[in-house]
């Protein structure tokens, strides 16, 4: 019963946050990350500007990182992002098409900050720690 | 001739609009990659049928006046200065004058930055980061409704109350046990031209209107992790109308000393918003050399939104405005001007509903319907015109949007 369980559920892995190796940080708290997404902390305490990469706001896994880890809806964000894009006070992240842009724009931009759903897929980059 | 001139003016913006929307769209999909240069812009195209008022057109005749065009742009000149600034062309009818305007233009200074405290320092034409929607009551699918409660968001304000030329200083403290905070404060002059003046004045009014230097402030604060966050902004703003020797208004002041609150509520599927206006407007000469009057105004709104999927959003809001608090009648005013100015002059209900729904990321229509009450938020202010305007009187209004 347990395996015929299993083997019905769609596999699916915790989101995990990566930043470029210039980012020199190990472990991050809630509250920072939800500062950096929300574009309240644009730099890394090595004085590295952050680079902020998202998936578009109906992306399943951005959706599921913004409720789970950011504990924000994705409407909250976008709402900050469009303020500050068409008001002149300030820059939105930067959107990608999917998963494999994503990690390649982390990967060989400095100071950048991206999540991935499968860890194991990915190399080169540094894996934070999430505390609370 | 003139209105000929005007309609050919606006078929030019309009047309020139839309071809540097598609030639930066283009560019603008080709910036997948954190470069120093970004671009964006919206275009927003609505009918809006206005009864009993003259809030949009003087012949209550449905209108298309309801175009709001924006292209704007970033570039990173160094990692501590930024470049930004944004043209937009906007038809709004009665409701604000009609044309192209340079909406901000301005060098960001990133002037500290830490992970509690980040310092920016604007120069140049900023928009007003104060209130809710200062900064963005021209984006469409940024505001909540087409139209903005008037009370707090007078349209004929618009281009005094959007932002200014000077600088704005923005300080955002984050603590890990108390929440988040960001302070604001601007000074600036408000960029207004003489077709300000007629609409806000009238076309009597010959003469120069001056934005003296004004002074803004606000701070927020939203508690750790919470769904709540609250506001507070002041204003002092001051205005002078030098009068033409052949001109139907003399030399006058006019002052505006605005308190705001507001609460705002981000839930998964309810969103409310309230805010309340105190405002000292006061008046000396214009019409009459002694003429001096020192009104307190108070207004004030709540609204509720309800996402009931991820496209459709529906809204309600109610609002009421008063612009003499100690006349909230208006009884007094009728009484002033001998029976000229009717009593619902002096006042403002608006009981709105609406909907919006999202097509996609960047496409979205907007609907609503506003049953209004009283007509103080109607250009041009100074000179009511009751002829055409009830005291009761109604709105709707359609907005296809898309921006990217």
């Amino acid at each position: 019963m347990v395996s015929v369980m299993l083997i019905g559920s769609p596999v699916t892995h915790a989101i995990d946050v990566i930043t470029n190796i210039t980012a020199d940080t190990a472990s991050i708290t809630t509250a920072q990350l939800r500062r950096i997404y929300s574009m309240r902390q644009v730099k890394w305490a090595n004085g590295v500007p952050i680079t902020v990469f998202v998936l578009s706001s109906n992306n399943l896994i951005h959706q599921k990182f913004c409720k789970e880890t950011l504990r924000l809806f994705p409407y909250q964000l976008d709402s900050i992002w469009n303020k500050l894009t068409f008001s002149g006070m300030g820059i939105a992240p930067t959107p990608v098409n999917n998963m494999d842009e994503l990690i390649k724009a982390v990967k060989s931009t400095t100071g950048a900050i991206g999540y991935i759903e499968n860890i194991n897929e990915v190399s080169d980059v540094n894996v934070l720690k999430i505390d609370e | 001739m003139s209105m000929y001139l005007k309609l050919m003016n606006k078929y030019r913006y309009v047309s020139i609009g839309l071809t540097a929307l598609f030639t930066f769209h283009v560019i603008a999909d080709d910036d997948r990659t954190a470069e120093p240069l970004k671009i964006h812009g919206f275009i927003a195209q609505g009918i809006i049928d206005v009864s009993d008022s003259d809030f949009v057109n003087d012949d209550g005749k449905f209108s298309t006046e309801l175009t709001e065009i924006g292209l704007n742009t970033s570039y990173q000149l160094s990692e501590d200065f930024r470049f930004a600034a944004q043209a937009v062309y906007l038809n709004g009818g009665n409701r604000y004058n009609e044309g192209l305007r340079v909406d901000y233009f301005l060098i960001d200074w990133d002037a500290y930055s830490s992970e509690q405290w980040q310092a920016n320092l604007f120069v140049g034409r900023f928009k007003s980061p104060h209130w809710l929607h200062s900064s963005t009551r021209d984006i469409p699918f940024e505001r909540p409704s087409i139209i903005l409660p008037q009370g707090l968001y007078f349209d004929g304000f618009r281009d005094i109350a959007v932002g200014g030329d000077g600088a704005a200083l923005k300080l955002t403290y984050n603590n890990d046990e108390f929440g988040e905070f960001d302070f604001n404060f601007s000074r600036g002059k408000s960029s207004i031209t003489n077709d300000d003046a007629e609409v806000i004045l009238s076309e009597l009014a010959q003469g120069d209107i001056e934005n003296e230097l004004d002074s803004q402030a606000s701070v927020y604060w939203r508690p750790v992790f919470s769904q709540w966050r609250f506001g507070l902004t002041l204003l002092d703003s001051e205005f002078t109308y030098n009068g033409e020797t052949l001109d139907f208004f003399v030399d006058g002041r006019f002052q505006f000393q605005n308190y705001t609150v507001n609460a705002v509520y981000e839930g998964e599927k309810w969103e409310f918003t309230s805010e309340f206006l105190q405002t000292r407007f006061l008046t000396e000469g214009f019409y009459i050399p002694q003429f001096h009057q020192d009104n307190l105004g108070q207004g004030g709104y709540f609204q509720a939104r309800y996402k009931v999927d991820q496209q459709l959003t529906l809204i309600g809001r109610y609002e009421e405005f008063y612009a003499d608090k100690d006349d909230r009648n208006g009884y007094e005013l009728e009484k002033r001007s001998y029976g000229a100015v009717p009593n619902y002059f002096g006042f403002q209900h608006d009981a709105m509903l609406g909907f919006s729904y999202d097509f996609s990321n960047n496409l979205q229509v907007n609907a609503e319907y506003h049953w209004m009450q009283g007509t103080a938020r109607l250009n041009p202010i100074v000179l009511p015109n009751p002829t055409l305007n009830k005291e009761h009187w109604k709105v709707w209004a359609i907005q296809l949007m898309y921006w990217f």
